[in-house]
């Protein structure tokens, strides 16, 4: 014991001596700089200075010239930013729980005992390795009027599809059709908590008469619920960024397509094609604040919704 | 220490020396052996110019003839061609970064925001010292050039020169000759006005025995890249530079929209749709107008380029556009001039020697080579009789009509382009759907237009221009 206590006091006492940059708990720092470096000039930097051009006029080509609160005050006032919010918040009311809704299904029956299981995960996963502009140059075909093959398969079953792409009212459906496509990274999420469920819980829901439905609700659900706060606070993020899929999709040469057009893509024009980079930093940055306010209503939400095992 | 954590601390050690060493020792070899660029194979002891091209494909060949030419013709000055997608954007954020490269192919509709930005040098002393005079350009072609940054909110030097045209596009209207006989129209006489381009339209709408559009002669919306010029031809403007106003409220323009909406109408908003989604892409076999789907359409000179390489049986004929009113002045048709403009940007290495190379490409060899190439006009006042004669676009002759003509147009010349112009699109597609009467979509386009001008005027006010 003593010997113990000797040596770990005298560990202190040799650091002490070699001192200086290389001290130990440098080390750590040291290991890590070059990412600090890297997230320090191409992140905290450009945040902050992106916070200074929202106060500002900004058109790139010349210097910025301080608005004050201008730019956020001009987004009340201006059609297209609503526009913008109203498609975007649309496409995530009705893209995040489809998703979420379409992920665990697939998960769960994924995670039964089918034939060519492997083979159908794989399947689910693939069409995520897919290049975003790739599989909208998919889609595109897929969802065309005349010779799409959607609505190839709904003439067969005498229905005239409609024109997804350009009409105003089937935009939307399209573009949460779509959505449904890039699901399978969040199943491959939910495989990993379904077999995490201990079976045990199964055999006592059975015990006391649960059926199938109940089980799913009563255990399944719960055990799985901190997977699926990780997944629907991902697909917040990313549904409320939506750009490259409507942006190769929407923005033609004859035009937007009114119906068609997301913050994100909004955030890039006043940005990169009308010179408003004052704007453009305005809105990333209430961007940026709504996605914090989304996440922490859903973490604040976890807390009744959301059940960890306890170790 | 045990034996075995000895020697896999051992393997460890000597596994990460061998890692390191072996990077250090590729990019040693790559540094020593590994590619080399232009500038140290064909540009030693020169001035090494980047000139970035938005064009791909046969129209990027040409301008490397063109660049390769100039670096065969001197030992002093060495231009590299570097394609350049989205070129608008990358420039935007090379010159504000302070590392533009030397010379920049842009667009018609940038000069004005750079120019009134100071982002490109003015060429007014420059050009001339290399021989380059604006009188050598066709009429149309100058308005593209110049630009007059005092013009609104006070505070320029006047008209100023900016820009050169590498290659002019003048807008016109292409015809599809073997449709118009098919229906017993005069395919040597194509309409001239637009009561005679609705009746020719009328005559070549073709359906199916399911009531579904097979073809049609005239679709305002197809391909739809100037949604807004039609007021032109109904004798008004949508802009007003001396005032700085929009005017697409203006009854000219109201006028061209309810004509438009007539087509909507009378075709069905929905078999129109459908229609639509029946065409193929621009730059394919596929296109409507080559399919012969779309039998007048209004286009730039490089669609007889799409003809000649996938259908160049086709019999095409090409006329200025028709206009609301009278007979047309063949001298003076009213026709859109959209080019492509070379400058050079502010922060540019050599811009001396950046003009020496634009005065190079400025020749009337060079622009005639370019030219031909593109199927284009030249930009040059004076053309080659042998340029005319053996030119592969058959409208060739149309095309410099409207550039020479005193009634041809450019872009509206203000920064606030852009978004006035997505602001019309947008417009366009409601009053094309018949969502709501042309005279009530036109008087808000107008309002959310002029705002968008005078907040680019207040800007400019507020930097003291």
């Amino acid at each position: 014991m003593s010997e113990q206590l000797a040596s770990s006091a005298a560990v202190p006492v040799t650091t002490r001596r070699r001192g200086g940059w290389w001290h130990p708990d440098w080390h750590g720092l040291v290991w890590v700089s070059p990412w600090l470096l890297g997230a320090t000039a191409f992140l905290f930097v450009p945040m902050a200075l992106s916070l200074y051009y929202s106060f500002t006029d900004y058109p790139l080509l010349e210097p910025p010239l301080w608005v004050g609160l201008g730019n956020y005050a001009r987004m009340a006032g201006d059609p297209t930013f609503w526009r913008v919010v109203k498609n975007t918040a649309v496409y995530c009311l009705w893209s995040i729980p489809l998703q979420t809704g379409l992920a665990v299904a697939l998960a769960a029956m994924l995670n039964g005992r089918i034939p060519l299981r492997r083979f159908f995960q794989a399947c689910i996963f693939l069409p995520t390795l897919v290049p975003l502009i790739a599989s909208a140059m998919v889609w595109m075909w897929l969802f065309n009027g005349e010779y799409g093959l959607i609505n190839r398969l709904l003439a067969m079953v005498g229905i005239r599809g409609p024109t997804w792409l350009v009409d105003k009212n089937w935009v939307m459906p399209a573009m949460v059709l779509m959505s449904l496509w890039g699901v399978g990274q969040a199943v491959v999420v939910y495989i990993a908590a379904l077999q995490d469920v201990p079976r045990q819980l199964y055999e006592a829901a059975r015990i006391d008469g649960m059926g199938r439905l109940a089980q799913f609700r009563y255990v399944t659900l719960p055990m799985i619920s901190p997977a699926i706060l990780f997944n629907v606070i991902a697909l917040t993020i990313n549904s409320v960024q939506v750009f490259a899929v409507p942006y190769v999709m929407f923005r033609r040469p004859d035009g937007q397509n009114p119906a068609g057009h997301f913050y994100s893509m909004y955030l890039y024009e006043n940005a990169f094609v009308y010179g408003q980079m004052g704007y453009a930093s305005a809105m990333a940055w209430v961007q940026l604040v709504v996605v914090l306010a989304l996440t922490g209503l859903m973490i604040v939400a976890s807390r009744r919704l959301v059940h960890y095992r306890r170790v | 220490m045990t034996a075995g954590g000895r020697a896999l601390a051992d393997v460890t050690k000597l596994t990460r020396r061998a890692a390191i060493g072996g990077l250090a020792a590729a990019g040693l070899g790559f540094i020593a052996f590994g590619p080399r660029g232009a500038r140290e194979q064909g540009a030693r002891g020169r001035i090494v110019l980047d000139y970035w091209e938005k064009w791909t494909r046969h129209e990027r060949d040409a301008m490397v003839k063109v660049v390769d030419a100039f670096n065969a013709s001197q030992n002093r000055i060495f231009v590299r061609c570097i394609v350049t997608s989205d070129i608008g954007q990358k420039s935007l954020v090379a010159i504000a970064g302070g590392d533009p490269p030397d010379v920049i192919g842009l667009y018609a509709f940038n000069v004005p925001p750079y120019a009134e930005s100071k982002a490109i040098v003015p060429l007014n002393e420059l050009a001339p010292r290399f021989g380059v005079q604006l009188d050598d350009y066709a009429p149309g072609v100058r308005q593209v050039m110049q630009h007059d940054r005092g013009a609104v909110g006070g505070g320029g030097e006047g008209t100023q020169w900016w820009a050169t045209v590498n290659t002019a596009g003048s807008v016109a209207m292409y015809y599809n000759k073997a449709l118009f006989r098919e229906v017993g129209l005069d395919p040597e006489r194509p309409p001239r006005t637009i009561a005679e381009l609705d009746e020719a339209h009328r005559k070549l709408v073709k359906t199916n025995a399911a009531g579904d559009l097979e073809r049609v002669g005239f679709l305002h919306r197809e391909p739809g890249w100037w949604s807004w010029l039609w007021a032109y031809h109904f004798g008004g403007r949508i802009y007003d530079a001396a005032t700085d106003r929009s005017l697409a409220a203006s009854a000219e323009n109201v006028r061209a929209m309810e004509w438009m909406q007539s087509y909507a109408r009378d075709l069905g908003v929905e078999r129109v749709k459908k229609f639509n989604e029946s065409f193929g892409n621009y730059f394919t076999p596929e296109n409507p107008f080559l399919s012969g789907k779309v039998a007048m359409i209004v286009q730039g000179p490089w669609v007889a380029n799409l003809i000649g390489a996938f259908k160049p049986e086709m019999e095409y004929g090409v006329v200025a556009f028709p206009e609301e009113n009278a007979e047309r002045d063949s001298r003076s048709p009213v026709g859109l001039i959209d080019t492509d403009v070379l400058v050079i940007p502010r922060g540019a290495r050599h811009p001396e020697a950046s003009m020496e190379f634009i005065a190079w490409t400025q020749r009337q060899d060079m622009t005639e080579l370019l030219a031909t190439a593109h199927f284009k006009p030249s930009p040059l006042a004076k053309a080659s009789e042998e340029f005319l004669s053996k030119h592969p676009n058959k409208g060739i002759r149309v095309h410099y009509d409207i550039l020479s003509s005193p009634r041809a147009f450019i872009a509206p010349p203000t920064r606030a382009w852009q978004q006035c112009k997505d602001e019309f699109d947008t417009a366009v597609q409601k009053m094309w759907r018949l969502e709501r009467p042309a005279a009530e979509v036109c008087g808000e386009l107008d309002r959310r237009m002029q705002g968008l001008i005078d907040r680019a005027a207040d800007e400019k006010r507020r930097r003291g221009a």
